[in-house]
Order: C-alpha cells, then structure tokens, then sequence
C-alpha cells in the first residue's frame, strides 16, 4: 500500500479561501486585520521570511506594515516599538522575526507582546492557556500541523499519538493540541533510548527534531499518519525531513511530504491567527 | 520483593528543614518571606486546607494573613484586594483557595495576581513557562511534590519511560512537561485512552492523578517500576484510598507511596517552597527593563 499524500499546498490554499470568507466579514464590519512584523538587523533569511509574510497578507487581504531595527538596536528600542503596536488599534497581530541579535533578550522581548496581539503564539500566556486546554492563539507550525490532521479528516480522539521531539514551539504544542482533542500523547525526543517501542504503535505520528531519515518505514505502524515536520538542508543541497519518505510511504496511510508538506502551512497559519485576533478584538469568537 | 514506601510526611519534614535554613537567611537580611491566603465562602474542605497552610507557614517561620470573604461576594472587593497585596511588600506569595463559589470567574481572580507572586503556579504566565522549560516561575504545588519526591529518592529521570495517568490542568499536564524538561520520554494517559495498560506497562515511572480507586492493578505496572499515586478518593466506608491498588503493587514496584502519607504532604511544602523563592527573588531583584504584557 502507497500512502496517499497530505498535500500541504493543496490544504494552504483551501485555508486561504476559507479565510477570505473570514476577512470579507470583517470588511463588512468596517475591521480591516493588521499584521505587524519586527525585523531586526540584516539576516538574509529573515527578510525572505518577512517578504513572504507580508506578500501572504496582501494576497488575503490583511494589511501589513513591516518595522526595521539596526542590529546593534537595544532592548529598550525593541520595547518601545512592541510597546507602540500592542497599542495600535489598526494592528491586530505582531511578530518578532527570530532570530534575534544575540545583545536581546528574546525570551523576554517575547512577552512583552500583548498576548491577544501574539500571532506566533510564543507569549507565555498564550503556552500556558494550552496547557489549560482553552488555546487562544496556538503556535504556527503545530497550528499547521492540527489543520492538516482537521483537512484529511484523520480521527484523533482515543488514538495512540507520538511526537518525537519536544521543543517549545512544535513538539510540546503539538502534544498539548493532541491532548485537548482526546489523543494519548507520547513525547520522544533524542533522549528517548528506544525510539522504535514508541513510534511501532502510534496511530498518528509526527516528527519534529531535525534529523534527516529519522524514522524509516520498518518503525511505523501500517495505516499510520505520518506529519513530517523536520526540513533538513543536506550536503548536496537536496531538503529532506526527518522520516524516510520512501520506505514510510509504503506503511503509512497518509504522509506529508518534505518539501511541500507541513512547510507551506506555517505562514497562512499566521494570516489565520491574525484573522483570528481581528476577530476576537471585535467580540468575534 | 517489596517496594520501598516513600514516606512523604518524613520527605516534607526534610525539605521544610532545608527551606527553613533559607527562611532564616532571609530574616538576617531583614526580609521575612510572607503568605496571602484568600478564601471565599465557607467550605468546610477549603477552612481545612487554609488552616493547614498557615500552619506550615508558621512553622517553617513565614508569615501568614487569611483574607475571607463571604459566599455572596462579588468580584470587585477581591480583585481589589488581590491588588493591595500585589503592592503589599510584606507579601510574596498571594493564593486564592479553590474552588470559588460559582458566581465567581477563577481565571479572572487567578489573572489578578501578580506573576511575581503566584506562588500555587496557576497564572497562565507561569503555566506557560513550564511550556518553555523556563526555570524561574512558580511550578505548581503538586507535581513539584512528586518531582521533589524523586529526586529526594535518587529515582533517575533522564531518559526513562514516564507514563502520566490524567491530564488535569493542575497534575497531569504540568508534571508532564516538567519531567520532558527532565529529558524523560513522556506519555499521558487520560479518561479517553484504549488501553491504558499497553502504556502503563512501559512505564519505568509511573504517576497516577485519575482520581479512580483501584485503577491501577499489579498486572499494568512493570516490574521495578516507581508508582507515585496522587489520587486521594473516600471510599464509601469512609477511608481514603489512593488510584493505586497499594497491597499487590507494592510487590512489584521498586518504590511506591501510600495514600495518605505520600504525595499530600508534599503539596502544602511546596507552596512554602514557592513562597520562599518568591522572596528571594524579590531580594536580588534588578528593575526590570522590559515590562511583561500580561
């Protein structure tokens, strides 16, 4: 059996539709949804990000403003912009483009966004409302990752769900997302010593470490899903994920892709929770 | 063979005699760490609780003030004082004994106190910060019971197969993501999973926080597993019984505690825990550069 793929742009698009739907209400209600992004110092990558962010909200039609700190900027400076958009009523979602200049704080510049504003879900409140299992706005990537399960209508309440890896912006999300909904959550990470035992039974399987062919075919359990998160740059330029396409492919039911899997969902997740915090600033819930 | 009983009333007594050392350095240097208690109607469960945590206080030699109020309140008066006692320098650690009477919205009281001084850890702020893996935050009282009842015992973290029965917000799911930070494997287990023994049957430690007598049996727990039973359930004869069938576990498990006498004892400590570092992180304290926006 060939698993059938989880198409990442094929489900980008349908949320994009959806959300116009969502923005066009909006527009009725004379709220047009703002994004605000910060970028500090020259960062190649950064800017592609930031470029491709803004250029998702005009194709949604959010409106976006980008604001430019030197690299050598101070906490205080960062602050003080963060401080004027939480304050701005035409701006409904801020994002601090990581990472930062190693002289700031990040952590802490991160909570200084107000968490209603909080579009990458990184605020601490924001983390700590999953915990209490009524998420506000959910981080980008395990936002993606729920919406690709949602899309191919793949059952989570009473499965066996396995995320290896547990960083705090994908991996301990995700498990948190997977539990509201009724998964048995188990959380691998490198330390796991037995990785197999683990992803044998998972009916649902997602993988975010940062490992290229992580996980091959012989440790997943026929018919599972398989969520790719990982994106690995390896020595000739190929990406791949973590999970070995190939052989998972042929156990797996359903299985993303690498590129064009969960990649292309984080940015209309961040159009989406932008619509989101508009929404919720005018009692829209 | 037969597990080792952790004797939790021995281990608290242990640890407040520690964080009784520190209370009285902090009196050297003119700061005495102090509790706020706030408690609202006239529960006879809540006045319990309340008066054990004043004893403790006393004991270990914090201050402590009890700030009643009666079932009708409204939400005002509390909120209003919640914020004298976020200005009160006196006061470290402020607490809203739950539960609330319903009229009263908890997450707003709990919103109310400062992040500083949230000593019962129930802040979105601090409960966000266990997401992180940040240090510096108020753990919840419970699960940082049973994480000091480890390592009290030596009992390895790193690397073994944890498995968490129930996801409440206040147990399961912090002392879930507080063992992950530990570099444990980790797995919840909750009311709406298949086969809880294929799980628990994996776990080198085992936690339990289903509030369900008799839920665990010897035939689910790996043999040399630690099984820290935080249930605590009246059963219809009136005694208290633990989620953990005690008798035939206990010749399995390698460690086990006892309900009472085990994870309980621990829950009261660690809130004095909390409020001394609350202290003490008020007497190192720099300004802050950069305002949190909670």
């Amino acid at each position: 059996m060939a698993g059938t793929l989880l198409d990442g742009a094929a489900i980008a698009h349908q949320v994009y539709s959806q959300l116009k739907e969502r923005i066009r209400e909006l527009h009725v209600r004379g709220v047009q949804p703002g994004l605000a992004a910060m970028l500090i110092g020259e960062n190649s990558a950064s800017r592609i990000y930031i470029r491709n962010k803004a250029q998702a909200c005009h194709d949604a039609g959010v409106y976006s403003e980008v604001h430019r700190l030197p690299a050598d900027c101070s906490d205080e400076q960062v602050y003080a912009t963060l401080n004027h958009l939480n304050a701005d009523p035409r701006i409904h979602g801020i994002l601090l483009q990581l990472p930062l200049p190693p002289q700031l704080d990040s952590e802490r510049l991160l909570q200084a966004i107000a968490p209603a504003k909080d579009v990458d879900g990184f605020n601490w409140v924001n983390l700590g409302a999953m915990v209490a299992g009524r998420t506000l706005l959910a981080p980008c990537t395990p936002l993606g990752v729920m919406t690709m399960l949602d899309h191919a209508r793949v059952p989570i309440e009473g499965r066996s769900a396995v995320v290896v890896g547990r960083s705090a912006i994908v991996g301990k999300p995700l498990a948190l997302m997977l539990i509201a909904r009724g998964a048995t959550v188990s959380v691998c990470s490198s330390k796991t010593p037995d990785l197999r035992q683990y992803t044998s039974f998972a009916d649902i399987l997602i993988v975010a470490v940062g490992s290229p062919g992580l996980v091959d075919g012989s440790m997943i359990k026929q018919g599972a899903v398989v969520i790719d998160v990982g994106i690995n740059r390896l020595p000739g330029g190929k990406l791949v994920g973590d999970v070995d396409f190939a052989s998972a492919s042929r156990v797996a039911s359903r299985i993303t892709p690498v590129p064009g899997g969960v990649g292309r969902m984080t940015v209309a997740m961040l159009i989406a929770n932008t619509v989101t915090a508009a929404e919720r600033s005018v009692g829209i819930t | 063979m037969t597990a080792k009983i952790i004797d939790g009333n021995a281990v608290a007594r242990h640890v407040r005699a520690q964080w009784k050392a520190r209370v009285e350095a902090l009196k050297v240097r003119g700061t005495t760490p102090g509790l706020a208690v706030i408690i609202v109607g006239d529960n006879p469960g809540s006045k319990v609780y309340v008066r054990n945590k004043v004893k403790a206080c006393a004991e270990v030699g914090l201050h402590s003030e009890t700030h009643e109020f009666g079932a009708d309140t409204v939400e005002q008066p509390v909120i209003q004082r919640i914020e004298e006692l976020n200005r009160d320098p006196r006061i470290h650690g402020i607490l809203v004994q739950l539960p609330l009477p319903s009229h009263l919205e908890v997450r707003r009281l709990l919103g109310a106190i400062s992040i500083e001084k949230d000593v019962d850890g129930f802040h979105l702020y601090n409960v966000g910060g266990l997401v992180v893996g940040e240090n510096n935050i108020f753990p919840p009282c419970t699960p940082y019971g049973v994480q000091c009842l480890l390592e009290y015992e030596n009992i390895p973290i790193e690397g073994q197969n944890v498995v968490v029965v129930g996801a409440s917000n206040i147990v399961g799911k912090p002392m879930a993501l507080m063992l992950m930070a530990k570099d444990a494997t980790v797995s919840i287990c909750h009311i709406k999973t298949r086969d809880l023994a294929q799980y628990t049957i994996l776990a080198d430690i085992l936690i339990v926080a289903a509030g369900c007598p008799g839920l665990i049996t010897a035939p689910m727990v790996k043999r040399g597993a630690a099984v820290i039973d935080v249930g605590i359930n009246r059963l219809p004869d009136g005694r208290l019984s633990g989620d953990v069938d005690f008798e035939s576990v206990k010749l399995k498990a390698s460690y086990i505690t006892p309900v009472p006498g085990g994870v309980g004892p621990m829950t009261v400590t660690m809130l004095i825990c909390n409020t001394v570092a609350a202290a003490e992180r008020n007497a190192t304290k720099h300004a802050e550069k950069i305002p949190v926006a909670v």
